[in-house]
C-alpha cells in the first residue's frame, strides 16, 4: 500500500487516507473524550487516546524504514528509499509524540517525568538513533550514498531494538532501588475505552499511510527538482 | 574489448561534468584523454576505474583496472620498499619489489615523507609496473617527471601496451602524440 | 547488493588463507603506521588518562563510592576512548588519498572491514588493559578474577569496535564525521555499555559465575549481529 508511482500530484488513494484520516480525527477526539474515566487513574487515562498510536505508529513506521531501507540496498530502487525517509520523518513525529505524552502521563502518575524502564529506554535509544537517520542525510550531499548510508542506519538501528530491550530490562531487574513499575499504570479497560482507542488507532494509521504516500511524493518532486 | 562506457553522464550536486560519453577500450592501445582544467578527465578516469557511479550510463570492465592519481597517494609513514610489499600483498601477488626500486632508481628504506614529488611518481610508477593490472588508468603521469623520469614513464607505457590497455589524462600534447594511438578530447560541459 | 562481476585472475586462485593473511597485514600495517606518527595515538592516551583522574577526583575521596563507581567509570571512559579510536580506522586512509587504492584491490571489501576492525582491536584491548590497571588503581576495582574481567573486555570491546569501525567506514569522506560518529554510535552501543558494566560489576562484587553469564550472553549475541551485519553492509556502502 506504501508503494506510489511518481506523478507530478499525490493520486486519489493518498488524498482518501488523508481526508478520512483528517475527517475522522475530530470523531476520534470525540469518542476519547466521552469514554468513561478510568477508575483507578480518572480523566488523566484519556491521554493513552493519543500516547498508544503514536507509540504504536511509531514503531511501526521505523519498522517500516527498516523493511523498505533492506529492499533498497537489494533493489537499488531510489523509490524505496524515498519511502524510507517518508517513512522514518513521520515516525519521528509520532514517537516524539508518544514520548510527550508519555512524560506528561508519567509525572502525575510516578511523580517523575522520566523512568529507566525498557520500553521507555528502547523508545528514546529509537528515537535517537532516527535524528541521527536526518543528520546523516543532511551531511551527504551525493544521492547514492546518501540513500546508501542511511538505510545501513536504518537497518543497523532498528535490528538493535530487541537487544536494547533485553539489556534495559535485565539491567533494572537487577537494580531494585527501582521503586516504579510499569505495571502500577495498569489502566482497567471498559469497552467503551477500548473502542475509543482502537477508533483513534485507526484514524492514525490513515493518516500515517497518507502522510507517508504524500512525503514520499514529495521526495520524489525533490529528486526531481535536484536532478533538474 | 578491455573496458566499455555506454552512455555515461556523471553529475555532481547541480552540475553535469559528464554528458552522454561513450568509450571502448581495446588490449594494446594507449588512449590520451586531452581537455582543459575542469572538463572532467580525472572523474572520467575514476569512473572507468570504478571509484565513482556514473549517475547514468554502464561501465564494463573485462580485467583489473588501476587508478594513479596525481599527485600519487601513498603513506608517508612507510619506506618505498614497505609500501610496495603491502601493495603486492593486498593484491595477491608474491612478487619481490627489489627490481622494480633499482630500476626507477629509487631509495627503498627511505620513509615516504622524505620522497619529493618526482620520487613519488617514479614510486608511482612502479608500484603499477609491479601490480601490472590490464587497465591503466593515469591521471597526469608526467607531471613532476624529470628527463630520465620521463623516460622511464614512456618505457613504462611502452611495456603496459604489449599486454594492457592504457588511458591517459594530459595536458602535454608532445606527449600524447608520441605515446598515444588515439586522442580523446573533453570540452567543459 | 550486487557483487562486482569480475574478478581478478589471481584473486580466484586464492583461498582463505589469502583473506586472512590480507586481513592480518592490513591490521598490522596500520598499526605500525600509527605508532610511527605517535602523536594521534598520544593525545588519545593523554585524553583518557587525565579523564579517568578527574572522575576519580570528583566522585572519591572516599573508597566506597570509588568503588561503587568504577565499573562504570571504566567504561564510560573506554566508550569515549574508542570513538576517538575509531576515527583513526580510516583517517590515515583519507588524510593520504589511500582509500582508492585499498578499494581498488582484487576481491570483495569484506577483508578492508575486518583489517580496520582488527586494528581497532589490537589499539582498544592495549587501551582496556591500562584502564583495567588504573580502574584498580584509583577506584580500588578488585581484580581476583582477572581472566573472567578481560574476557568481558574482549566481548565488549569487540561489541563497541564492529559498530565503530563500520560507522567510521561510511563517515571517512564526510564532513562532520567527527560531531556524527559518536552520536550515530552511542545510540547503538548502549547494550554493550550496559552489559559489560554489569558484568564487570557483578565480578567485581564476587557473584557465582553463574549470575553473570547472561551478560556475556548478551553481548555475544550483540557481537555476532552487529560483525554480521557490518561486513555485509560494508562494500555497498563503499562502493562508488
Amino acid at each position: 500500500m506504501l508503494k506510489v508511482a511518481q506523478p507530478d500530484r499525490p493520486d486519489a488513494l493518498t488524498w482518501v487516507f488523508l481526508g478520512l484520516g483528517l475527517l475522522l480525527l475530530p470523531v476520534g477526539l470525540y469518542l476519547a473524550l466521552s469514554a468513561p474515566p478510568d477508575v483507578n487513574q480518572g480523566y488523566l487515562a484519556r491521554i493513552m487516546y493519543l500516547h498508544v498510536p503514536g507509540a504504536w505508529l511509531g514503531y511501526l513506521a521505523f519498522f517500516v524504514t527498516f523493511l523498505y531501507s533492506l529492499l533498497y540496498l537489494f533493489r537499488q530502487d531510489p523509490r524505496h528509499d524515498r519511502v524510507a525517509l517518508a517513512s522514518a520523518e513521520i515516525g519521528l513525529v509520532f514517537m516524539g509524540l508518544a514520548l510527550v505524552t508519555g512524560m506528561l502521563w508519567a509525572r502525575p502518575t510516578w511523580g517523575v517525568y522520566w523512568t529507566w524502564e525498557p520500553r521507555l529506554t528502547t523508545t528514546a535509544i529509537l528515537f535517537a538513533v532516527y535524528v541521527g537517520y536526518f543528520l546523516l542525510r543532511g551531511a551527504i550531499e551525493d544521492p547514492e550514498l546518501r540513500r546508501k548510508a542511511a538505510a545501513a542506519v536504518g537497518i543497523l538501528g532498528f535490528i538493535n531494538v530487541p537487544i536494547s530491550y533485553m539489556s534495559v530490562k535485565w539491567w533494572r531487574s537487577l537494580h531494585q532501588t527501582q521503586s516504579i513499575d510499569l505495571t502500577t499504570g495498569k489502566i482497567h479497560m471498559d469497552p467503551a475505552m477500548l473502542q475509543a482507542l482502537l477508533f483513534n488507532l485507526f484514524v492514525f494509521t490513515l493518516l500515517y499511510l497518507g502522510f507517508v504516500r504524500f512525503r514520499s511524493l514529495l521526495a520524489a518532486l525533490e529528486a526531481r527538482k535536484e536532478e533538474a | 574489448m578491455l573496458l566499455r562506457l555506454q552512455g555515461i553522464s556523471k553529475r555532481f550536486g547541480r552540475d553535469w561534468v559528464l554528458r552522454d560519453l561513450s568509450f571502448t577500450l581495446e588490449r594494446g592501445e594507449v588512449v590520451a584523454l586531452l581537455g582543459p582544467n575542469g572538463s572532467g578527465k580525472t572523474t572520467l578516469l575514476r569512473l572507468m576505474a570504478g571509484l565513482l557511479k556514473p549517475t547514468r550510463g554502464q561501465v564494463e570492465r573485462a580485467g583489473k583496472a588501476l587508478f594513479l592519481a596525481n599527485p600519487p597517494a601513498f603513506h608517508r609513514h612507510l619506506t618505498a620498499r614497505e609500501h610496495l610489499l603491502y601493495d603486492l600483498a593486498f593484491h595477491h601477488q608474491g612478487k619481490e619489489p627489489e627490481e622494480a626500486l633499482d630500476r626507477f632508481g629509487l631509495p627503498g628504506d627511505l620513509p615516504l615523507y622524505a620522497f619529493s614529488s618526482g620520487m613519488k611518481k617514479r614510486l608511482a610508477l612502479a608500484r603499477l609496473t609491479l601490480l601490472f593490472p590490464d587497465i591503466w588508468l593515469l591521471d597526469e603521469p608526467e607531471t613532476a617527471l624529470d628527463k630520465g623520469g620521463r623516460e622511464l614513464l614512456l618505457s613504462t607505457l611502452a611495456e603496459a601496451r604489449k599486454k594492457a590497455g592504457v588511458v591517459l589524462a594530459t595536458h602535454d600534447r608532445t606527449l600524447a602524440e608520441r605515446v598515444a594511438d588515439r586522442t580523446l578530447e573533453l570540452g567543459v560541459a | 547488493m550486487k557483487l562486482p562481476v569480475e574478478g581478478w585472475p589471481e584473486a580466484a586462485g586464492q583461498g582463505r588463507v589469502g583473506v586472512v593473511r590480507r586481513v592480518v597485514l592490513l591490521a598490522l600495517r596500520d598499526l605500525r603506521l600509527e605508532v610511527r606518527d605517535r602523536a594521534g595515538l598520544l593525545s588519545i592516551l593523554a585524553f583518557f588518562a587525565v579523564m579517568l583522574f578527574i572522575m576519580a577526583l570528583a566522585l572519591g575521596p572516599e573508597e566506597e563510592p570509588l568503588r561503587r563507581a568504577a565499573p562504570g567509570v571504566l567504561w564510560v571512559a573506554l566508550a569515549f576512548g574508542s570513538t576517538l579510536l575509531s576515527t583513526r580506522a580510516f583517517a590515515l586512509e583519507v588524510e593520504e588519498g589511500t582509500l582508492d587504492d585499498l578499494l581498488l584491490a582484487p576481491g570483495g571489501k569484506e577483508w578492508i572491514y575486518f583489517g580496520k576492525l582488527l586494528f581497532q582491536m589490537l589499539l582498544l584491548l592495549p587501551l582496556a588493559a591500562l584502564a583495567l590497571l588504573m580502574a584498580a588503581g584509583l577506584f580500588y576495582l578488585p581484580l581476583e578474577r582477572l581472566f573472567l574481567l578481560f574476557l568481558t573486555l574482549v566481548l565488549g570491546v569487540l561489541g563497541y569496535a564492529s559498530v565503530a569501525t563500520f560507522y567510521a567506514g561510511l563517515l571517512a569522506r564526510l564532513r562532520g564525521r567527527e560531531v556524527l560518529l559518536p552520536l550515530l554510535l552511542f545510540s547503538l552501543v548502549v547494550p554493550v555499555v550496559l552489559a559489560s558494566v554489569r558484568a564487570t560489576t557483578g565480578l567485581a562484587e564476587g557473584l557465582p559465575v553463574a549470575e553473570i553469564s547472561d551478560w556475556w550472553q548478551l553481548l555475544l549475541v550483540f557481537d555476532v549481529v552487529y560483525l554480521t551485519a557490518s561486513a555485509l553492509l560494508f562494500p555497498v556502502v563503499m562502493e562508488g
